[in-house]
């Protein structure tokens, strides 16, 4: 990274607004540090109660995605201890409409792309009683099916994110595909 | 007289006592473990405990400011078994708080209590945090 190129960051990420990223490897232990770090930092900066709660437990669930899905990461490198990780991105905004943006990504193989495709259909399109519907579905779902269908994490998000989560894939290196996911609070 | 539990609360995982003498419980805090499996089988280990000692009712508070996803499934999966012991005859009352916005924890608990015909879960709609 030399200095115009981290200079460059600046003219991306707004100045003055409230902002939380971490991009690396992402354990349990991340979780607690970055998470106490968040909940300080939403405790200053918001008075609504709900909307911390929410911010935060959207923040809990994104980040237990990239522990479980993350992969190895863009080049492949190896967990750096035995504790479970997984590579990702994550970013907390305030937008200018003053709602909250809380994007995650993280590299994932064609043939997870495939299968998330199938998964995301359902909760990119789902109104609010779907998607209660569907959390019902998935959490009665016998053992042996439980990895079928969405995540209960990724339909908690989309069911307590304000405006209908969206979803991405760009081609990535290694025949990797990054997966991004954006929530609003 | 059979032994008080205690779990004391820990950043991610709530406070949970149970009181063989009141046959009552009352888990309260937030429940987003580490190791939600490790957390959840000490409770449900705890619950059984109670039963085992002889106890045939239970009034449980369940006062959650958070709980995550993984935990969701292991609130409802307790409360099945509380189910089972209702059916056998045990005499079980739930009462399960929540922030009065909080729409997506209201409707996990009353979809999930709509499968129960024995455990009786009441939902009472204020929570200090």
């Amino acid at each position: 990274m030399d200095l115009a190129k981290f200079a460059q960051l600046r003219e991306i990420l707004p100045e003055d607004r409230f902002m939380l990223c971490y991009s690396g490897y992402v354990s349990e232990s991340v979780l607690e540090a970055v998470g106490g770090t968040l909940k300080e930092r939403l405790d200053l900066y918001l008075t609504e109660k709900k909307k911390i709660k929410v911010v935060f437990s959207i923040f809990v669930e994104l980040m237990q995605n990239l522990i479980r899905y993350g992969s190895a990461g863009p080049k492949g490198m190896h967990i750096p201890n035995e504790e479970k990780a997984g590579f990702g991105m994550l970013m907390i905004i305030e937008d200018d409409d003053g709602a909250i943006s809380l994007l995650s990504g993280n590299y994932v193989s064609a043939e997870e792309k495939t299968a998330m495709e199938s998964r995301l259909e359902r909760l990119l399109v789902s109104t609010s009683d779907e998607l209660r519907d569907l959390m019902r579905e998935q959490m009665r779902k016998p053992p042996e099916l439980k990895s079928k269908g969405a995540s209960l994490g990724l339909i908690e998000i989309a069911r307590r994110s304000t405006r209908p989560i969206e979803a991405a894939f760009v081609p990535a290196t290694n025949s990797q595909y990054f997966f991004s996911i954006k929530a609003y609070v | 007289m059979s032994q008080d539990f205690f779990l004391a609360a820990t950043s991610r995982t709530p406070e949970v006592s149970i009181y063989p003498a009141t046959h009552s419980a009352v888990m309260s805090g937030e429940c987003y473990p580490e190791d939600s499996e490790k957390f959840f089988t000490e409770l449900n280990r705890a619950v059984a405990d109670y039963f085992a000692q002889g106890a045939s009712s239970l009034n449980f508070e369940i006062k959650l400011v958070y709980f995550n996803s993984s935990s969701a499934r292991a609130l409802m999966e307790l409360m099945d078994s509380l189910e089972q012991r209702s059916t056998e005859g045990a005499k079980i009352e739930v009462r399960w708080f929540h922030d009065e916005d909080d729409d997506v924890t209201k409707e996990f608990v009353e979809d999930i209590a709509a499968d129960y015909s024995n455990l009786d879960i009441v939902l009472i709609p204020t929570l200090d945090s």
